[in-house]
């Protein structure tokens, strides 16, 4: 089952703790040399997902892969071309930046001295390298875990979560230096819970709910199979609307809102949006408004709302577009 | 050796470390200063015994700094060894160092064995200060120390101070078991100071079953008269001391490899 072209795979992963299910048949596939988003809610099992990929927990179920070759409980040498920063950074409060950074570097694959000094570099913290971390703030806590998981300069690289605690400047710049990695060949495996935030900086997207596997594709791909036109028409005429709209696709991707009267939502790609009013005025149906996006961000809030009836139209980038939501030609431009 | 070496780094800094050491030396110096500043008191009173000055009168004082050292000392390393395992995972460091691959057996053990060198230094230098202190009192005091250079009572001393140290070393390790088991300083500092006094509350009762318990061990393999205990067991006959160095050696063994055991188990999820 090994794909030499996926820096990390895991299959069917399950994992409880104690009677509480965290990963629930979990498959991803991460190909060599992308960013990774790993997308999903709070407690959807992104933090239990990176404590088995970097052995703290061994799953109860399922296979891991990392670097093209099985990852079991045996093989610890494998991280050692890994870099990881698991939930929140740990350190020893009263050592410096510096120190904390060499004591970790005694531990795992062997670090080249002067690396310590680079890394300090690229996370912006060489000025403060020789204060105590009781004495950092926690977006400084939080570069400096991100400098430690790069301290072996690792060819795949797992960060849950290290936007947190950042400015905007500092979440600019890890983005930067993410994307610099996977310019350079490394694998990067990054989880957020946020959309926007993965929109910006992935190349693939995984989505996670409740331990198990939503979506997974490129950005691109998954911008535009998410994608949504939307059309108004009076509300005396949704019904008839509808179902002349399902030839487009199939009928249970055709949904009239119940928020706001009259618009329906036809889950295609928004090259189709001219279809869509051709196909209603050949019945005589005039849209008075039409528009186009993708249905990413409300398939996201439903999974974090964890619910199963919500009006499934959502926002738009032509309606809304403080939403921070790009049209798909704009993604990665 | 790099994590030994790293772990020895960690250690040498930290508040506990400094703390720990600082303020059984300080002890020591306290009593010299109060046994130097009562002592016309101390010689005037009727009924007294007037041994107090013992602490000060050399050579006899060498025997009487190393027993204190010891006595305390035995608490102090279960605190020390509790709270230097407890917080690899209250702060989440042992986390860090398995998920670069480290192994998490050998790394517990290169901090237990750093752990045991800064015991040996840490009593090494309270007792250096509680000699330092000794003299300069008896000056004072203008007690003679003569005594100091002693040849039979510095003879002596290394045999003392190692069985010290190997008692020391088992309380600390049953401190870091008890935390390593915990995985949390707090927990396991508390555990470590209940089993202690717990010991010795059941030395009351039980004394043929707590003579091999840890605490009681470490006191006979001292010799006996200097209590790891802070009460005084009632347990008969004692044994002899080296067959409690051996069992010492074998509960410090023990507590290790339970340590290394659960670590290599354990779910690390903090
Ligand atoms: N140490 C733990 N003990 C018990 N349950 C846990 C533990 N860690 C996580 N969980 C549970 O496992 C699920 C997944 O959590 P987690 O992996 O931390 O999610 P995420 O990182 O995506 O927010 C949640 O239901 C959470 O409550
Ligand atoms: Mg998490």
């Amino acid at each position: 089952m090994i794909d030499p072209t996926l820096a990390l795979a895991t299959r069917g992963l399950r994992k409880s703790y104690g009677s509480r299910l965290a990963l629930d048949g979990l498959d991803l596939s991460v190909p060599a040399g992308v960013v990774y988003g790993f997308l999903g809610p709070n407690g959807a099992g992104k933090t239990t997902t990176m404590r088995v990929l970097t052995g703290l927990i061994h799953a109860d179920g399922g296979a891991v892969e990392l670097l093209g070759r099985p990852f079991t409980r045996r093989d610890r040498h494998r991280l050692f071309d890994v870099g990881a920063l698991v939930e929140s950074p740990a350190f020893y409060p009263y050592l410096s930046g510096r120190e904390n950074l060499r004591a970790l570097a005694a531990s795992g694959a062997p670090t080249p001295a002067g690396r310590i000094d680079e890394v300090l570099e690229i996370v912006g913290l060489r000025d403060r390298a020789t204060d105590p971390v009781s004495r950092y703030s926690l977006g400084m806590k939080q570069r400096l875990g991100i400098g430690g998981a790069l301290l072996n300069d690792p060819a795949l690289l797992l960060l849950d979560e290290p936007s947190n605690g950042l400015d905007p400047a500092g979440i600019v710049a890890i983005r930067e230096t993410l994307r610099h990695l996977a310019s350079i060949g490394k694998t990067v495996f990054v989880s957020s819970h946020l959309l926007a935030e993965v929109q910006q900086m992935a190349d693939v997207v995984g989505i996670i709910a409740s331990g198990r596997l939503v979506r997974e594709g490129s950005m691109q791909d998954l911008l535009v199979s998410e994608g949504v036109v939307r059309v108004r028409v009076e509300p005396a005429e949704v019904a008839t609307a509808t179902a002349r709209l399902a030839r487009l696709t199939a009928p249970d991707r055709v949904t009239p809102s119940r928020m706001e009267p009259g618009w329906i939502s036809v889950q295609i790609t928004p090259d189709r949006t001219s279809e869509v009013n051709r196909l209603l005025a050949e019945a005589g149906i005039f849209a008075s408004g039409l528009s186009s996006g993708n249905d990413l961000e409300e398939l996201f809030l439903t999974l974090t709302e964890d619910t199963t009836s919500g009006d499934p139209d959502g926002t738009f980038a032509g309606i809304d577009p403080s939403a921070g939501r790009l049209a798909p030609n704009e993604v990665l431009s | 050796m790099r994590l030994f070496v790293s772990a020895l780094r960690k250690l040498a800094p930290r508040m506990a470390t400094l703390l720990t050491f600082g303020l059984l030396a300080g002890m020591l110096v306290l009593i010299d200063v109060a046994v130097v500043a009562t002592r016309g008191a101390v010689e005037g009173g009727p009924g007294r015994p007037g041994n107090v000055l013992a602490l000060i009168t050399f050579p006899g004082a060498y025997d009487q700094i190393l027993s204190f050292i010891l006595g305390l000392g035995g608490l102090f390393a279960v605190i020390y060894g509790a709270a230097i395992a407890g917080s690899e995972w209250t702060w989440g460091t042992l986390k860090t160092a398995v998920a670069r691959g480290e192994s998490r057996s050998r790394y517990l053990l290169a901090t237990f064995a750093a752990i045991g060198v800064v015991l040996a230094v840490g009593i090494l230098f309270a007792a250096v200060v509680g000699v330092i202190t000794a003299a300069i009192g008896a000056t004072v005091a203008g007690i003679s120390i003569s005594g100091i250079g002693d040849r039979a009572a510095l003879e002596a001393l290394p045999e003392h101070f190692l069985r010290g140290w190997v008692a020391i070393t088992e309380t600390a390790a049953i401190g870091f078991a008890v935390a390593t088991l915990a995985r949390s300083q707090l927990a396991g500092i508390g555990v470590g100071i209940a089993l202690y006094f717990g010991e010795t509350f059941a030395g009351l009762f039980l004394p043929d079953v707590v003579k091999y318990m840890p605490f009681h061990l470490a006191t006979a393999a001292v010799g006996g008269s200097t209590g790891f205990a802070p009460v005084p067991s009632s347990a008969g006959p004692v044994m002899s001391i080296d067959t409690a160095l051996v069992l010492v050696a074998v509960w410090l063994l023990g507590s290790l490899v339970v340590a290394a055991g659960f670590g290599e188990r354990a779910e690390i999820t903090g």
